[in-house]
């Protein structure tokens, strides 16, 4: 399993991805967030399982929805916090807002907010490592939608042809905006039009975050040896409509609630770790305090900073060699 | 106390007109009750509550141009006053 502060470690990750997701959806619908955002809760031991099998120097590449994949890579909540309401202490210093985290220098790929391009970067990511021969590996993650989109499976046959060190994580939360995966999917399971390229694929249980963690660990050693990318289809749920606001009137309360009560990846990982005695009532209370105390901070830090200075709104825009 | 706010629904909304109060003032309420009904530049939108007890006063009349974020009325828990 590891060791028990690894173990906490995620599990306080995950809730302090929900606490996020939850606090910055109000704080959207209060106006305070610019461009919307795409909530993630339900997700998290996705995002946290896969990024707890990386090297801190492997690369991510997103999607629209990238809030629990850009905190979990370690990325600080006042920094997300902050970008969600472009402001300059942002991850992007105000440029980006919810879809557009990200940071190169720090493994991070960004999100994007056109579907299945984040696997195609993550491709890109991992071209890149092969021929400048390190060792390491980029995820690329892609949602069920994307998996509908062509430029996705050229991006799996190119990685495949050319043995890139890529892993392909569906954060498969079976809805594309307002329509069920298995309305649109042709031949059933993910995982078996993926192996149609000859890489190892399998469905997980992206409410597990050790089950995530394992077969990403294994992908990774894999890629490292040389034997190229695999491909993970997660299998999760996400509370909250596409965006936030939306009026969800496409599936039944009742699912939701039996995925909340019976399917959380934070209860049954929680459970867990309190069956197997890593985990007593005293240090989850700590933890819940901790993560509301770490998430009002983001917030009061996010509404104190300053929007970005008008006089720079050229920056990053280009080289600015060809300006006086 | 739940504050019921006109809720920010589109990239570029800014404000909702204020069509009809469904639940009056001092009317009890359930979770989930329909509160207000409110019209954006694109569509008309139900402003719901999410907790149960007692409607407070209308901050805004039938016809006012509300910002998004603002509170138009709140919800009292028994015991709570505005």
């Amino acid at each position: 399993m590891g060791s028990r502060e690894e173990m906490l470690a995620m599990l306080r990750m995950m809730m302090m991805i929900r606490n996020f997701e939850e606090t910055a959806d109000k704080l959207t619908l209060r106006g305070k967030v610019s461009g919307g955002m795409h909530n993630s809760s339900g997700q998290e031991a996705v995002a946290v399982g896969v990024i707890s099998a990386l090297a801190p120097d492997d690369v991510i590449a997103t999607t629209h929805r990238s809030h629990h994949h850009t905190l979990a890579k370690g990325f600080t909540a006042r920094e997300v916090m902050a970008e969600l309401m472009t402001k300059a202490t942002g991850v992007a210093k105000g440029r980006g807002a919810s879809m557009h985290l990200g940071d190169v220098s720090r493994g991070h790929f960004g999100g994007n907010g056109i579907v299945g391009a984040g696997m195609g970067i993550g491709m890109g990511a991992a071209l890149g490592i092969k021929m400048a021969g390190d060792k390491k590996v980029a995820i690329g993650f892609v949602g069920d939608g994307g998996m509908n989109t062509g430029r996705t499976w050229e991006a799996i046959n190119m990685a495949a042809i050319w043995k890139l060190p890529l892993i392909v994580v569906v954060d498969n939360n079976q809805y594309a905006v307002e329509t069920f995966i298995d309305r649109v999917t042709a031949g059933g399971d993910l995982a078996k039009r993926a192996s149609g390229f000859g890489l190892p694929a399998s469905t997980i249980d992206g409410q597990n975050v050790l089950e995530v963690r394992d077969a990403v660990a294994q992908a990774r050693e894999y890629a490292l040896a040389g034997n190229g990318p695999t491909f993970l289809n997660a299998l999760t749920y996400r509370y909250y409509g596409h965006n936030v606001g939306e009026k969800g009137q496409y599936r039944t309360l009742e699912e939701i609630e039996d995925w909340r009560s019976n399917r959380d990846p934070i209860d049954q990982f929680a459970a867990r770790l309190f069956s197997e005695g890593h985990l007593d009532q005293a240090t989850f209370d700590e933890m819940v305090a901790s993560v509301d105390a770490e998430i009002k901070d983001a917030v009061e830090f996010a509404e104190n900073s300053p929007h970005p200075d008008p006089s720079e709104v050229m920056l990053n825009v280009d080289s600015g060699k060809l300006r006086g | 106390m739940e504050e019921v706010f006109i809720p920010a629904l589109g990239m570029a909304m800014e404000e909702a007109y204020l069509e009809k109060w469904i639940k009056q003032e001092g009317e009890a309420v359930n979770a989930g009750d329909v509160i207000a009904l409110i019209e954006t530049d694109k569509a008309q939108v139900e402003v719901v509550c999410e907790s149960s007890g007692t409607v407070g006063k209308h901050r805004f009349q039938v016809g006012a141009s509300v910002p998004v974020g603002e509170t138009i009325t709140v919800i009292l828990a028994p015991g709570e006053s505005e």
